[in-house]
């Protein structure tokens, strides 16, 4: 068969080489995802040493063993999990009534509370933590306006400490989430809710019986969103945690980066990897359930 | 007496009046509808009725409470909207059972009650259907029937057959007559279709810049117009620029005007023929008085033979135009400055072509006239 331009282009209009067209993709995949993928795997199968990163050519799941019967990172994934589980969870609550909030809103306060999400999308990461530092300190705005009001003696410690991973993930995730629910949120025709009100809904049944429902598939995503970047977590825990919250990405920063331990790092993150995989499959599931995202 | 009272409301958007002392009121059992053009208040004037607006001032009367303050989850009425809001992740069951699921009624007899409502509306056979698996016909039938289900006091329905076609349009429009017959529903109608109000309505409306220009029965509002909108609003018809030549001229021209008979002013027309209307204070030379004669009610004979006696007056005129539509036939007259149009049904045509010379009149009942602020005069 010759391969002229023209033989080849009344080839993929009648759909023989359709599958040429997938071609850049295909590519583009192998090379920034399956490929380092696949270097992380083969790193974590090799041999441990003190001399170096690992050990070239060898051949050995020691570096699995060590990480699963090492209690300081088995308590680090548990932990990461739980973290990004919470995280997870208020990043969707808030979200929601976030999105909700730009949804029934109108005009210029539409576009102040959706610019609000976009800046603080496009705010580089650190800046954010950095701002978050500022905000929360024992000597910041809000400790020193709660203080004011008497409520309390003490600073409360919103740095430094768990709730302060927590709030500097949130600020991560959220605008994201926000996003994903507002997308669905605003295909919805507002006169549902008036039609839910006119039948006898109440304002908080109206929104429960007729917008949730509407909204699932945005959830999905913005949980899906929220969860994989909060196990994959570094920089919030990191600045605005404390040491006790070792997350994952901390702990193989420190195998990398401490003890040289290329393998246990590549093997830790495997199974990272691998957890967020098994949340997005459940998640497929999910998706397929309620109708892949559409409108049923 | 009166089911629904509304008592003088005024709505403002900013700057922007939308409904302007609007006041009604509807007797049960009842179909009234609310007819004006696109933007006139009339959907505002229902949503506020419904509870999603709330007026300035003025207030909502149902069954001779006050629900002025009351949430519209609390009103005993129920909306059909425009464009339906059917819940799009609910079955039609589902939507149709939703008003009886939050008024609480026990599951057993819910079930009973969507069942009567669907085969209502003949949508039972599509009871387990999501609102996407239906045609916009049956979208509306399913609209109709949410709203019924639960009984409520009042049908509040928002332009609900705008978006069918012609056909199914004037046929959901006797269906929701015969529903409204068998089920005795209060309904209040909002629609700028003046067929379809004429249709349907047992009073009328006519809504015009927030305000109600006039109300009454169909057959009252599109014979006895108290004003210019009105009459123009409703189908099309030949408006005279006319001028009041002399206040002077009022006189008992008749023996009659003694006896309660009417004084006269006497106008000048743009056809050269005179025409008079009733003495009243607020004319005075040189006001304009515009007055209506209906497309179907000009009268025309041709040139040769004699106009009847009984005619108001008689002009002389060209045909101009003569165009076929559908079953009618339409004239129009250059008639002295101005040109008249008229209308025969094709089995009543008039023997003359373009350019023939016709005399062109009317009988005196078939003329009314509105002063410069559009108000009738008679």
């Amino acid at each position: 068969m010759s391969v002229t331009a023209a033989g080849l282009r009344d080839r993929l209009q009648n759909g023989e080489l359709r599958g040429l067209l997938v071609a850049p993709i295909v590519l583009f995949d192998l090379l920034v995802f399956v490929v380092p993928f696949g270097y992380l795997l083969r790193i974590s199968l090799t041999e441990r040493t003190q001399r170096g990163a690992f050990v070239e050519g060898s051949w050995s799941l020691e570096a699995f063993q060590y990480v699963l019967s090492t209690p300081t990172l088995i308590d680090s994934f548990l932990f990461t999990l739980w973290f990004a589980a919470g995280v997870t969870a208020l990043s969707l609550g808030i979200s929601l009534l976030y999105a909700y909030a730009i949804w029934r809103a109108a005009g210029g306060l539409r576009v102040a509370l959706l610019g609000g999400v976009l800046v603080s999308m496009l705010t580089a990461i650190v800046v954010k933590l950095f701002a978050v530092q500022q905000l929360f300190a024992p000597n910041g705005v809000i400790n020193q306006g709660v203080l004011a009001t008497g409520v309390i003696q003490e600073p409360l410690a919103l740095i430094n400490s768990a709730a302060g991973a927590v709030i500097g993930q949130l600020y991560i995730v959220v605008p994201y989430s926000v996003l994903a629910i507002y997308s669905v949120l605003s295909s919805v025709d507002e006169s549902l809710l008036d039609a839910a009100r006119d039948l006898g809904a109440g304002r908080l049944r109206a929104v429960v019986e007729v917008i949730i429902p509407h909204t699932i598939p945005g959830l999905i995503v913005a949980g899906v969103i929220s969860f994989t970047w909060s196990v994959g977590s570094f920089a919030a825990p990191l600045l605005a945690g404390s040491s006790a919250e070792r997350t994952t990405g901390i702990a193989i920063s420190d195998l990398l980066q401490q003890n040289f331990d290329w393998a246990a790092a590549a093997a830790m993150g495997l199974l990272v990897a691998t957890t967020v995989f098994v949340a997005l499959a459940v998640t497929y599931g999910l998706l397929s359930y309620t109708g892949g995202g559409t409108d049923g | 007496m009166a089911i629904l009272e509304v008592d003088s409301i005024t709505n403002s958007f900013g700057s922007v009046t939308a409904v302007d002392d609007v006041s009604l009121s509807v007797e049960a059992g009842e179909l009234f509808c609310l007819l004006g053009p696109s933007g006139c208040g009339k959907s505002t004037t229902l949503r506020t009725i419904a509870g999603f607006e709330q007026p300035d001032s003025g207030q909502i009367r149902i069954d001779g409470t006050d629900v002025t303050p009351t949430e519209p989850n609390r009103r005993d009425c129920s909306m059909v909207f425009q464009d339906w809001a059917l819940f799009p992740n609910k079955t039609v069951r589902e939507n149709v059972a939703f008003g009886l699921r939050m008024n609480d009624v026990a599951t057993a007899q819910r079930r009973q009650r969507v069942d009567e409502t669907l085969s209502l509306v003949e949508m039972t056979d599509h009871a387990e259907k999501p609102p996407a698996a239906l045609s916009g016909g049956q979208k509306q039938r399913v609209a109709l029937a949410r709203s019924l289900a639960f009984e409520p006091e009042i049908l509040l329905l928002d332009e609900p057959l705008s978006n069918l076609d012609r056909k199914l349009r004037e046929a959901m429009q006797l269906e929701i007559k015969s529903i409204q017959r068998e089920t005795g529903m209060t309904m209040v109608y909002v629609t700028h279709d003046q067929d379809e109000a004429f249709t349907l309505a047992d009073r009328i409306g006519i809504i015009n810049e927030g305000h109600i220009a006039q109300q009454g029965p169909p057959a009252t509002v599109y014979t006895d117009p108290t004003n210019q909108f009105v009459e123009s609003f409703l189908g099309t018809t030949n408006f005279i620029t006319c001028e009041v030549t002399a206040t002077t001229a009022v006189e008992p021209a008749t023996p009659e005007a003694t006896d309660g008979g009417t004084a006269e002013i006497e106008l000048t027309t743009p056809f050269g023929e005179p025409l008079s209307v009733p003495a009243v204070d607020r004319l005075s030379p040189g006001d304009t008085v515009t007055a209506s004669i209906r497309p179907e009610r000009v009268s025309v004979v041709t040139a040769s033979s004699e106009p009847p006696a009984s005619w108001l007056f008689t002009a002389t005129g060209t045909v101009e135009q003569r165009l076929h539509r559908g079953s009618r036939i339409r004239y129009e007259l250059a008639v002295g400055e101005t040109t008249l149009v008229t209308e025969r049904r094709i089995d009543e045509r008039l023997g003359v072509d373009i350019g023939d010379s016709v005399a062109v009149g009317c009988q005196p009942e078939a003329i009314t006239y509105f002063d410069a602020a559009g108000r009738r005069i008679r």
